[in-house]
């Protein structure tokens, strides 16, 4: 099953082979190549170049193209903050001092517009047929906050006829950057809407039933399916958000999954979510993130309707091999259960003896995988490795172990092996999670022969 | 009798008139500009941060609400004496540097405030620095630093080197917070206090200044 089939059966309510797995690499995609955040928002190939590499390290069956909520802010005159290693922030909102409804509809060609669907009409061209595409639109209330700013707060309180002008408004928006997503062949759009959290039951329903129902429809007419994605404690948004029409909805670590799920199952719509960003994914390492998963996908009792993904848009700087990890317990989740069982036990001890090191007779080349068949990362390390045996011959000794066996996670301990896959050269670290080009690897080795 | 009851039920509700009208009305009967404060104003604005915390009410309210309190605010500070608005303990409030998100930092001071703390808010993109130059000039004993970005939060290491250099360590209180900001990061840069929620950061405030 491709991960397209999987993402589209799931959508579509029907059974997948393995759960479904969407990796949020926003600007964290320009990390695997080296671009920072403003670059990898700018300029189309540089994006793609960098939604390629994720594609190949992370596997996903759903493959987010650019998660920046200021592209449609900044085209109805938002000026942006820009940062080395996070999305743009708006930093001027052109409609707080005034009660004007705007009737400008951004264009294709307008802002950063281009480059999106550029990326995307790419991205379509080289993943369609494996990938399923999701492209990303600011929700209304989000945009109507990146115009209005905070006072929009005060405006569903003070002024309700306003403020449902101004969420029309920003539905319309919604509906025309929807439809030129929709141009490029996308498959699921996502209307993103972090500030849902932040009002209540009651004014959702004032509010927002209304605009996300037309937006939500809109898509489902145009015949491709959708996501509401939120962040913060949205728990009591959760029945409000079902009913809008939505395929399925996405939430971060501030919401409990297996209670979610419980909600979601009752109107059944899917529901996305929610490794914790900062505390597993930025700051916790490979074994936390494998025993996040895992822990997560037995927290919720019912498997359909279930898609994995990050909380949120990932840290520029998350680990990649947390990342790698993330994917394996999410579609191998059997075998990095026990992983982690075996990690965690206390019992399993090395009782090999780890090589003389500085007295080798010929260079060692030492590949650590969580599993070399199911994990892509995994595999192009140990490809690469491979490809050297092959170009140095007996010169050297290229070996691989297994984090599937546990007296390999023992020997992992014992050298203090932190990162899958990596390549280890005469015992020294040289290369993690990153994949080195066949140059590389060989010009090291030949250093050490 | 001044209505404490109705005040509070008032500026609930976010009616800024009403919340004057009866503010007035208590001071005319002549209950003291302070204990208008006290019973009516900042009790009030207790029930709402105890409601916002247990997700009872949310940011609309919570606005609303602040903006009915400094209504009634406006009508009892000239007849707060002195020793009245000595206040409970002075904060230095900002978003870090390079972060512009400033609702959660709002929040925090709107709670702070119903907690009777004097707050300094030097709003979003706040340097090191100027945290603990306000800090100096108001004599503050808190400095708090909000963040929403995990990549901004590491301002808040370089706030408390800029406390610790400036010799002020010990003499102020860092307190941190914002939706990636946790107990273990708050540990690892050496900050002294982190809440999760606004209504507990005014909370611990509080209890830091008593």
């Amino acid at each position: 099953m491709t991960g397209k089939e999987r993402i589209l059966n799931v959508l579509n309510k029907k059974e997948t082979d393995v759960l479904p797995w969407v990796p949020f690499a926003g600007v964290h995609a320009g990390k695997l190549v080296g671009f920072n955040a403003e670059v990898v928002y700018k300029d189309a190939d540089k994006c793609f170049q960098s939604l390629k590499e994720v594609n190949h390290l992370y596997k996903p069956d759903g493959q987010p193209v650019m998660f920046d909520l200021q592209i449609e802010a900044e085209v109805l005159g938002c000026d942006l903050l820009w940062a080395e290693d996070s999305p743009p922030t708006v930093s001027s909102h052109p409609l707080s001092e005034t009660a004007d409804i705007p009737t400008k509809i951004p264009t294709p060609d307008e802002g950063r517009l281009p480059i999106e669907l550029e990326v995307m009409r790419k991205m379509k061209a080289e993943f369609g047929e494996t990938t399923a595409l999701y492209g990303l639109l600011t929700g209304p209330f989000t945009l109507a906050s990146h115009l209005r700013g905070t006072n929009i707060f005060m405006d569903m309180i003070m002024d309700p006829e306003y403020t449902h002008k101004l969420l029309d408004y920003c539905a319309d928006v919604a509906i025309a950057v929807a439809g030129y997503i929709l141009d490029t062949g996308m498959d699921v759009v996502a209307v993103v809407d972090p500030l849902i959290s932040q009002i209540s039951p009651d004014h959702f329903a004032e509010f927002m039933t209304a605009p996300f129902t037309r937006v939500f429809d809109h898509i489902r007419e145009r015949g491709a399916k959708s996501s509401f994605f939120v962040c913060g404690n949205a728990t009591l948004n959760l029945d409000p958000m079902c009913r809008t029409g939505c395929d399925s909805v996405s939430v971060d670590e501030n919401v409990n999954l297996a209670e979610a799920k419980k909600v979601c199952d009752k109107h059944d719509v899917v529901l996305g979510g929610n490794i914790p960003l900062t505390t597993v994914m930025l700051f916790g390492t490979q074994q936390d993130n494998m025993k996040c998963v895992v822990d997560l996908i037995d927290s919720v009792e019912t498997k359909h309707n279930l898609i994995i993904a990050p909380g949120c848009d990932m840290p520029y700087d998350t680990p990649i091999e947390n990342c790698i990890a993330a994917e394996q317990a999410v579609h191998n989740t059997d075998a990095v259960r026990e992983m982690v069982a075996n990690y965690e036990s206390s019992e399993i001890e090395f009782t090999g003896e780890l090589p003389d090191y500085a007295s080798l007779k010929k260079p060692l080349i030492e590949v650590f995988t969580l599993d070399s068949i199911a994990c892509a990362a995994c595999t192009y390390m140990l490809a690469v490795a491979m490809d050297a045996q092959k170009e140095f011959g007996d010169k050297i000794e290229v070996v691989e172990y297994k984090y599937t066996i546990p007296e390999n996670i023992a020997r992992c301990r014992e050298m203090g092996v932190k990162q899958l896959p990596s390549i280890y050269i005469n015992g020294e670290l040289k290369h993690s999670s990153l994949i080195p080009s066949q140059e590389e690897l060989y010009a090291e080795i030949r250093e050490v022969l | 009798m001044a209505d404490f009851n109705a005040i509070s039920e008032m500026l609930q509700k976010g009616k800024a008139q009403d919340v004057k009208t009866l503010c007035q009305a208590a001071l005319d009967e002549g209950v003291p500009a302070k204990e208008v404060l006290d019973k009516g104003l900042l009790a009030a604005m207790d029930i709402v941060g105890e409601k916002f915390k247990n997700n009872q009410v949310f940011v609309p309210e919570v606005l609303i609400a602040a903006r009915a309190m400094n209504a009634g605010l406006e009508i009892l500070k000239p007849l707060l004496v002195s020793e009245d608005t000595d206040n409970a303990g002075t904060v230095v409030l900002g978003t870090v540097k390079g972060d512009l998100h400033d609702i959660g930092k709002n929040l925090v001071k709107i709670m702070m405030e119903g907690k009777g703390l004097k707050v300094i808010d030097l709003g979003s993109d706040v340097a090191p620095e100027k945290y603990v130059e306000a800090a100096k000039e108001n004599n503050a004993d808190i400095i708090a630093c909000s963040a929403l970005l995990t990549t901004t939060m590491g301002q808040m290491e370089k706030v408390v080197h800029a406390l610790e250099e400036a010799g002020m360590r010990d003499k102020v209180t860092v307190m941190i917070g914002g939706a990636p900001v946790t107990q273990n990061f708050c540990d690892s840069i050496k900050a002294d206090v982190y809440t999760a929620d606004a209504a507990t950061a005014a909370e611990s405030a509080k209890s830091i200044c008593a």
